[in-house]
């Protein structure tokens, strides 16, 4: 890693963190201060929830083949985060919600979730590691896929909130559901899963709207901050990308000017 | 009492080798010039040979994963078998093939059965035949699934989206086909595969970019509550 690219790391870094910290003390005092854009997919979460308990039938959770140790080691966090926002939610229901995997590593983490999520919903007897399921799959996840299928029928599952790595998979497992009549919200880290997720889920998530859960399904001011600390970044990237951009054409317009001239 | 210190200590392990492994990865690469006072305290301090042994043990740690999956396979299954819930045949059936494959694969190793040079082993026998020709056959599927997806769409409700969606879709289909009455469609599909396309990918990558910085600075700074609980 050459000095530059030294220096821009620790200087985003520090960016971040300081634009997080301060965002979240100020929302301490004044929470109306940043207003969150409404986004369909989480706005339509918790009906599915509702419907789920009603029915007394489990939401199934999906990490795909995101794993830790791995370049998808914070999706995989954000997925918890929702998985963990929408197990609490949907902890009052007799029948468990479901998480499933393909990566083993992510194994512990789906656990650890649902634990959470028993505990801060004071049900933590209700929790069970079981409803927390490894499926291996191969290099192109198909039979992680077909395992889905099964299990979905098998559980006559209510919905399903698909978060994570997908590849076109993703459109076998859109399909079973959507024969089953189970609403699907997916997201993917992966452009093709991406592009299959909008087109066959009843909402999807799409980009960095995966790392957002916490800030419109829970409560923590920090989290509202990371959305805030988010958008600075992005507005600096755009900055970053436009005025060289308009700095090389107006030097062109006068060179080439100057040079007709 | 108790609950808060361990919360605490959580986060400050959590803090600080987050911290240690975030200095060593950018001030380890000796491709750098490793001029300047960070670097130097950095290096001085061992931060790079803690991040490589840290990063084993995350590797060692993950491979050992592997185990806490099977486990949790078989035990799942087993629930479902011994409380004969829905599909308990089917879970008897993947009991069952795991002791096999486990037995064959033991076999061979302890030079019970024995193979043939040249001869492919019984195990591998039984990955090609089954897992490898069920993928081949569900990846025959995918492309009906994508098609009934594109379907659906337009099916489930008609919005602007959902008719750019489809009709990019159509005309990349179309571009593709290798007819000469189709040759001005072509040069559309390049340009919307080069232009549009490419560049809403490269904004979807450079969103969970950004989103995957700002969630990693949370938990280096203690922020993600996700260890303490």
């Amino acid at each position: 890693m050459d000095s530059t690219t030294q220096t821009l790391a620790i200087l985003i870094f520090l960016l971040t963190m300081v634009v997080s910290i301060v965002v979240t003390q100020f929302l301490r005092r004044r929470r109306a201060f940043i207003t969150l854009r409404e986004v369909p997919a989480y706005a339509l979460l918790p009906l599915r929830i509702g419907e789920a308990i009603e029915a007394s039938r489990p939401i199934h959770m999906s990490f795909g083949s995101s794993g830790l140790g791995g370049e998808n080691t914070l999706l995989t966090l954000a997925g918890a985060e929702l998985f963990y926002q929408v197990a609490r939610r949907a902890a009052i229901s007799p029948t468990a919600p479901i998480i499933t995997l393909s990566d083993p590593s992510t194994l512990a983490v789906a656990q650890d979730t649902l634990r959470r999520a028993y505990t801060a919903a004071n049900f933590p007897e209700r929790f069970r590691a079981t409803s927390a399921r490894w499926y291996p799959a191969g290099p192109r996840s198909l039979v992680f896929a077909a395992a889905l299928t099964g299990m979905m029928g098998d559980n006559d599952v209510s919905a399903h909130v698909l978060v994570g790595s997908f590849g076109t998979e993703l459109a076998l497992i859109a399909g079973a559901a959507a024969r089953r009549g189970q609403p699907v919200i997916a997201a993917s880290d992966q452009l093709q899963g991406q592009a299959v997720a909008f087109a066959m889920s009843e909402s999807a998530l799409i980009g960095e709207e995966i790392f957002a859960a916490g800030a419109y399904l829970g409560e923590s001011n920090s989290q509202v901050a990371s959305i805030f600390a988010l958008d600075v970044l992005r507005w600096l990237l755009i900055l970053f990308i436009l005025v060289p951009t308009l700095l090389t054409v107006v030097s062109e317009i006068t060179r080439r000017s100057a040079s007709g001239g | 009492m108790r609950l808060r210190l361990l919360r605490a200590l959580a986060t400050a392990i959590t803090i600080s080798l987050g911290t240690i492994v975030f200095l060593g990865l950018i001030f380890g690469d000796s491709s750098g010039d490793g001029a300047g006072l960070l670097p130097g305290i950095v290096r001085g301090l061992g931060f790079v040979q803690l991040t490589n042994l840290l990063l084993q043990l995350t590797v060692i740690t993950i491979a050992l994963t592997v185990l806490i999956g099977v486990w949790n396979l078989v035990m799942v299954h087993f629930g479902r078998v011994t409380a004969r819930r829905g599909g308990w045949f089917y879970s008897l059936v993947a009991l069952l093939s795991f002791l096999l494959v486990i037995g064959l694969t033991l076999a061979e190793r302890a030079n019970i059965l024995t193979t043939a040079p040249g001869e492919r082993s019984a195990s591998m026998i039984l990955l090609e035949t089954v897992q490898i020709s069920i993928e081949s056959a569900l990846a025959g599927l995918l492309l009906f699934a994508l098609v009934y997806g594109a379907a659906r769409l337009m099916h489930r409700r008609v919005t602007w989206w959902g008719v750019l969606f489809t009709a990019a879709m159509l005309l990349i289909l179309l571009g593709a086909l290798p007819l000469d009455s189709v040759g001005g469609l072509a040069q559309i599909q390049r340009w919307l595969l080069a232009v549009p396309v490419s560049a809403g990918a490269r904004g979807i990558l450079l969103g969970i970019a950004l989103a995957t910085i700002v969630t990693g600075v949370r938990v280096l700074i203690g922020q993600d509550r996700s260890y303490r609980e």
